[in-house]
């Protein structure tokens, strides 16, 4: 389905493209692919339901199907969808989840080992700037205390100039000690208050060692108070004075060994505070330890300095002031080491932001005109620290943060994002901010990187997982879809299948109750002709006509059983009959009936039945019927003028068939199946010789439009007609062949369309019929003997050449005529060429064949000529006819007229026909049944006129019996129904024949001889009549089973008063006795002294049936179900009357019922059941009480049912009063046979 | 009223009651089964089935009022009365006996009940119209009159 939409779509697609301009073809090309991709993918998808679909026939089905898959596939492909997506909101979770999480808890391990980080190198450079000020203050704390130890010793203003001179001398010992043990140390002074200084001074750069001191201007240092007053008084002015005042001081340096402090050269003079800070009184203004950061010229780094004032022993003067520089290059040095694995920077400022230390080589100190100044750290040369203190300052300005402490994980510095940490270090005077900035790439640059892959490998991932989950499902619904789609075609299978079953079941029930709903006006229809037949007041000819409709109506019912049996047919459920019938009779019967309808299309129907065909076979004439009526009324369907043959011959294959007669075109394919059949021959040779089976031959011939060859085997087909337009001008259902080939097939035959000469169709067909084992009789009258010749005036070519052909074979003579001039030309040859010699030949100069065939007659010696005469032959459209008629007449005397009658000839000319004498008529087609009869008629007149030549006794007789007679021989044409009825008939008809010859008893004994074994048997019949009645029944036996209510008829012929003539007339009435319709009042006690038992539970039937055997003089004992029925049985009735009636009539030992009705649903035990009791209880004493079912079903099946459990017949209710009385007395003659013959 | 008159009224009701499907054939039966042995046939015959027909539309009203329908009883009920309707030639009784008993077999319960609505329905119906007939004939028979024979003229 789902490939049918995309069809359709891609159709719709190509129409649109090959509506579009033709030049874009390769977009076209694509656009055709994707649903032809689309249609494969469907394909693929659906394969199985396509197959389903091709299996289904019906259009609805298939729709239904269809609509039904597309809405499963519909929601199917929804779940699918739906799963997916829930599988890919999932896999997109965990994936966001984990690259979440992941990110998260990696950063944050990070960021604390990387804040770790930074706090350790940033505490690092500051613990060594500690240190250096630690040391720093140390030395300085140690250079004071030892001052003012020395000073101390040297206060006592003894020898002044002496003291102070090894005052000196001793500070510089000291200092150059201290000096010595710090290497860090970039200077130590020492200014005394008298204005000398003592310095030490190192070189990093150089590495030299320089003793600094100034020229001793004033040795007193005790002038300390004018000193201390002058700096209490203006320390400013004393300051400035103080160094202003050195200024005219002259200043030396020497430089001295490293190591060992020796002095190396000789002290030059330099300009004072050049080289060095010297620090005074005036850095220490409150007397406590003061820092600061200083510059010098010399080098390029800050340089920290701290002083500490040196007292006097009362400690209240200051007498020195001792200062120690120490370079922070050691501190930028350790931060460019630190930081350089990190590609980081440091730097320290100051708390007003200059910068003390970076890790970087750039210069820290601003050149200005007046010398070296420090740098701000925003004025830095190095672009990322001056960039960093920038941000920091636009961040926060002045407004730092308590502590200063900042830590910034981003901060965008030129496109690059850092780290920015400060630290504050709080030094009581020299505060001290540092900051250290790290790229964040450095640390959390890979982490970044890989955040990033990680998250694409994720992404990845899951959308490889995400496809694969699809395809998962997409697998697994598959598997699951198709098992849903096999579930949910399973399921509308077993609906449908249900639904079948049900319609099936509905055709049943429709079945039976159509079969009880046609029945039922049928059978009205039936009895009220039955009724109507036993009026009196019926001329003949309505008399005939009722009979003729009372007939069809017998023939409708039976198509109507047929039709309803058709189904069983058709559900290869058809049982065959196997009885006996007269095929001959049956077919002469059919032909009869279809040339009633060919007479309007001007159409012959003629039957043409070799003589070694059986008269009697056994089979299902029902169904033979069927297949010739079914072949010759398509025949009749497709012709509209020439001739329908049926042919038929037959085959022994005991004896090797003398195929003399059969024309040449005939015995070829005969041979052919000949052949054919030689495979299975010598098996079919075994079973035919046990069961004496003969193949019989059939042809339909027709000179219709024909049939093609390539359609030859599939008109056997169903709803299958050679040329569909022939429903349109034929009508029909194209089901009669099918159902012929299936008969056919049924009965071991075959049936096929054969090549033909000329137009029209041949259809050949062979069945395999067994023949009853007593023999065939070939008794045939031999004609020749009788010396008969026949002119045959027949209007229709083909039957005419038959029946000359047939006549001839037989030894009989024969002329043909096809119209009037024609047999007026015979006749004239053969009685006036006698007579009046060749005078009339020069005059008519008949044909000369025609002429040498009536000279072959005029050599027969004292023939008996029989006309057939074709009434169509007469001019009947004017009044010629009847001179034509007279003209016929002159010859009456010497020839036999048999006329052909149409089946609307007018009774006038019928009348006419009979005034005239002429006594033999037939209905047309003429065929060898009715040229029999009229060949013995004729025979067994002229028989009889030379005995009693007088007219008016003939004539008297004849007249009587011609009415009759001539309906006798129609009769035949009606006798489609059943074999028996048909033997009754020629029975009667033998009769009216027999009865002809009044009193021609000496004669009877040739006849006998000569007619037909059938004719004979009556005869034998009519000889016993004035025997004794009662042995009658087994002579009746004998004939074929005219079982049914001959005994009525035989009583009646018993009487001995009765004359030929009444008896006559009670026959002619038991023609149609079949169904034991008899207006004679003794009729009505035909179940005279029946014992009946009843079983039967509804009141009003048990009532209604009681009173309808009753009323026929049945002794009814009525009982309510099959438990009583049984009992009933068990315990002899103990009536009086039957006992007696028993004892005087029957032998003891019988049953003490005659017959059983037994319904077949009752209470506590139905119909079956009892009947198989009864059956069962009757083994102990060999009775047979026959048993007839009552049933409201009219189904075959139910009584095959009944059948089966051991019951004898069936009536359907309601219950037929005729058919129940047939029924009743066809079983109890037959059991009281049974008992006569025990 | 002449005893002619209801003679012709009764010819034509009966007439009536065939065109109408109410009757068919074989209460032509029936009444030909009627002669002097049984003079009251039909109208035995009538009540039987009245009596019957009353009694299993009991049956069957109760048997399909149960819970659990047994059909089969249903059907047998419903087979019995067709058998008696068509015997007496009640046709509108038995066709819907037919219907009645297509739906037992598919063990339809509200298609049964409508039957059994049906069913009595006709019954009723069929009462009423036999009756009526009935009277007929016993007004003919009082004044006098022979009851004519019905004609074949359905």
């Amino acid at each position: 389905m789902a490939e049918k939409s995309f069809e359709t779509a891609s159709q719709a697609y190509r129409s649109t493209s090959s509506e579009g301009s033709p030049m874009d073809t390769p977009l076209r090309k694509v656009l055709s692919r994707i649903p032809g991709f689309a249609s494969s993918w469907g394909k693929k998808k659906a394969p199985r339901g396509r197959r389903i679909f091709h299996r289904d026939v019906e259009e609805d089905e298939f729709q239904y199907g269809s609509s039904h898959c597309l809405s499963s596939y519909y929601s199917v492909f929804v779940a699918r969808l739906a799963i997916m997506v829930m599988l890919a909101i999932l896999i997109g979770l965990l994936t966001v989840l984990t690259w979440h999480f992941t990110r998260v808890y990696t950063t944050k391990s990070l960021n604390t080992l990387a804040y770790g980080l930074r706090y350790e190198l940033l505490q690092r450079p500051i613990l060594r700037m500690w240190n250096i000020l630690n040391s720093t203050s140390e030395i300085t704390t140690a250079q004071v205390k030892l001052s003012e130890y020395v000073i101390r010793r040297y206060s006592k203003p003894t020898d002044q100039a002496e003291q102070i001179e090894q005052l000196y001398q001793m500070m510089k010992d000291i200092t150059w000690a201290l000096f010595a043990s710090r290497k860090a140390l970039n200077a130590i002074t020492i200014n005394y208050r008298n204005g000398f200084v003592q310095a030490f001074h190192r070189d990093h750069r150089s590495n030299n060692t320089f003793y600094i001191y100034s020229n001793l201007a004033n040795y007193s240092i005790s002038d300390t108070e004018s000193y201390d007053d002058k700096m209490q008084s203006s320390r400013q002015g004393w300051n400035d004075q103080f160094i202003h005042g050195n200024v005219s001081a002259i200043w030396y340096r020497q430089p001295l060994d490293p190591v060992t402090g020796e002095k190396k050269g000789k002290p030059s003079q330099i300009p004072p505070e050049d080289l060095i800070n010297i620090a005074g009184p005036s850095q220490v203004p409150d007397g406590v330890a003061s820092w600061h950061v200083a510059v010098s010229k010399y080098t390029d780094s800050p340089l920290l300095s701290a002083a500490l004032p040196v007292w006097d022993a009362s400690n209240t003067s200051i007498v020195a002031v001792v200062g120690v520089t120490t370079a922070l290059y050691s501190v930028g040095q350790l931060m460019k080491e630190l930081v350089e694995v990190h590609s980081g920077y440091i730097y320290l400022t100051s708390q007003e932001g200059y910068l003390l230390a970076t890790s970087t080589n750039t210069p820290l100190l601003n050149n200005t005109a007046k010398g070296p100044k420090l740098m701000m750290a925003v004025n830095s040369e190095d672009r990322v620290i001056r960039m960093g203190a920038q941000w920091l300052q636009k961040t926060y300005g002045n407004k730092f943060p308590p502590g200063h402490v900042v830590h910034v994980e981003k901060a965008n510095l030129g496109g690059q994002h850092y780290y920015i940490d400060s630290f504050f270090l709080n030094l009581k005077r020299l505060p001290i901010v540092g900051v250290i900035i790290i790229p964040r790439k450095y640390i959390m640059g890979k982490v970044d990187e890989r955040a990033l892959k990680t998250l694409v490998i994720l992404i990845s991932a899951s959308v490889c997982i995400l496809v694969i989950g699809c395809v998962c499902i997409l697998i697994l619904t598959n598997g699951v879809s198709k098992e849903m789609k096999l579930r949910a075609e399973l399921i509308s299978h077993l609906d449908a299948r249900r639904r079948a079953e049900a319609s099936s079941n509905y055709k049943s029930q429709f079945l039976a109750n159509m079969s009880h709903e046609l029945r039922t006006p049928m059978a009205a229809v039936i009895g009220l002709l039955d009724i109507l037949i036993c009026d009196d007041c019926l001329t003949n000819e309505q008399y005939a006509m009722v009979t003729q409709i009372r007939k069809c109506s017998t023939a409708l019912l039976r198509l109507l059983n047929n039709i309803l049996d058709l189904s069983k047919v058709e559900s290869g459920k058809l049982v065959l009959e196997e009885a006996e019938f007269d095929l001959g009779r049956e077919l002469e019967g059919l032909v009869d009936m279809f040339s009633v309808q060919c007479i309007n299309h001007n159409v012959e129907t003629v039957l043409d039945l070799s003589d070694d065909i059986p008269k009697v076979v056994r089979g299902d004439s029902a169904r033979v019927v069927q297949v010739f009526a079914n072949l010759i009324s398509n025949s009749i369907k497709f012709t509209t003028s020439g001739h329908i043959v049926l042919r038929g011959w037959c085959e022994n294959p005991n004896v090797s068939s003398d195929s003399g007669k059969f024309s040449p075109d005939q015995k070829k394919p005969l041979s052919a199946l000949k052949t054919k059949l030689k495979q299975h021959g010598n098996h079919m040779k075994k079973a035919s010789k046990k069961d004496n089976k003969m193949i019989l031959w059939f042809e339909v011939d027709d000179t219709g439009c024909g049939i093609d060859p390539s359609k030859w085997e599939s008109v056997f087909e169903s709803f299958e007609q050679a040329d569909p337009s022939t429903t349109r001008t034929h009508g029909g259902t194209g089901l009669g062949l099918c159902i012929v080939r299936t008969l056919v097939n049924k009965m071991g035959g075959e049936i096929k369309v054969v090549r033909k000469n000329g137009q029209g169709t041949l259809m050949r067909l062979f069945l395999l019929l067994s023949t009853p084992a007593d023999g065939i009789e070939q008794g045939r009258i031999d004609f020749a003997k009788h010396s008969v010749a026949v002119i045959l005036a027949l209007h229709g070519s083909m039957g005419r050449l038959i029946m000359s052909k047939w006549l001839l074979k037989n030894g009989v003579p024969t002329l043909e005529a096809s119209e009037w001039n024609e047999l007026t030309q015979i006749l004239h040859e053969l009685f006036h060429a006698r007579t009046t010699n060749s005078a009339f030949d020069t005059h008519y100069s008949p044909a000369k064949p025609v002429r040498s065939k009536v000279q072959t007659l005029q050599d027969m010696k004292n023939p008996v000529y029989i006309i057939v005469v074709d009434l169509g032959l007469l001019d009947l459209s004017t009044g010629i006819w009847k001179e034509q008629l007279n003209f016929l007449d002159k010859y009456s005397g010497q020839v036999k007229f048999a006329w052909m009658l149409n089946h609307d000839t007018s009774n006038a000319i019928k009348m006419e026909l009979r005034r005239k004498g002429h006594i033999l008529m037939v209905n047309k087609p003429l065929y060898k049944a009715k040229m029999l009869h009229i060949l013995e008629a004729v025979i067994k007149e002229s028989c009889v006129e030379p005995q009693d030549r007088s007219p008016n006794v003939t004539k008297g007789t004849l007249k009587q019996s011609d009415s009759h007679e001539c309906l006798e021989i129609d009769s035949t044409q009606f006798e489609t129904c059943s074999s028996d009825e048909s033997d009754i008939s020629e029975m009667t008809g033998a009769n009216s024949v027999s009865s002809a010859r009044t009193g021609e008893q000496p004669k009877e004994g040739t006849v006998l001889k000569s007619s037909p074994p059938t004719l004979r048997n009556c005869l034998v019949e009519f000889t016993r009549l004035g025997l004794e009645a009662n042995n009658l029944r087994t002579e009746e036996d004998e004939c074929n089973g005219r079982f049914k209510l001959h005994n009525t008829k035989d009583v009646k012929c018993e009487n001995p008063d009765s004359s030929e003539q009444p008896s006559f007339t009670s026959n002619a009435k038991d023609r149609d006795d079949s169904y034991t319709t008899n207006k004679a009042a003794n009729e009505q006690k035909s179940l005279q002294g029946l014992r009946i038992l009843l079983a039967e539970d509804t009141p009003v039937l048990q009532r209604v049936a009681t009173i309808m055997l009753e009323k026929m003089g049945a002794v009814v004992v009525a009982v309510g179900d099959g438990l009583q029925a049984v009992e009933a049985l068990n315990c002899v009735p103990d009536g009086d009357e039957y006992r007696t009636n028993r004892l005087q009539t029957e032998i003891c030992d019988s049953p003490p019922y005659d017959l059983i009705l037994m319904d077949c649903q009752m209470p506590m035990m139905d119909g079956y059941e009892a009947t198989k009791a009864i059956r069962k209880s009757e083994e102990r004493t060999g009775w047979h009480i026959p048993i007839v079912a009552l049933t409201a079903h009219a189904m075959s099946s139910d009584k095959e049912k009944c059948l089966e459990v051991g019951m004898d017949a069936y009536l359907t209710k309601p219950v037929d009063y005729k058919l129940m009385v047939s029924t009743i007395l066809a079983l109890t003659k037959r059991s009281a046979d049974q008992r006569l013959t025990q | 009223m002449e005893v002619v008159q209801i003679q012709r009224n009764l010819v034509d009701y009966t007439k009536s009651l065939f065109m109408e499907g109410f009757l068919d054939g074989q209460f032509l039966q029936l009444q030909q089964l009627q002669d002097e042995s049984n003079p009251d046939f039909v109208a035995e015959v009538v009540s039987l089935f009245f009596d019957d027909s009353q009694k299993l539309l009991n049956e069957l009203t109760i048997a399909l009022d149960q819970p659990i329908v047994d059909f089969k009883k249903v059907d047998a009920h419903v087979h019995q009365l067709k058998g008696s309707s068509s015997s007496i030639g009640a046709q509108k009784v038995k066709n819907a006996c037919i219907a009645f008993r297509n739906f037992c077999e598919v063990q339809n319960i509200e298609g049964c009940l409508t039957c059994l609505q049906q069913v009595k329905l006709e019954y009723y119906l069929a009462k009423n119209k036999f009756e009526t007939l009935f009277r007929l004939e016993q007004q003919i028979v009082a004044s006098g009159g022979s009851i004519p024979m019905i004609e074949m003229g359905f």
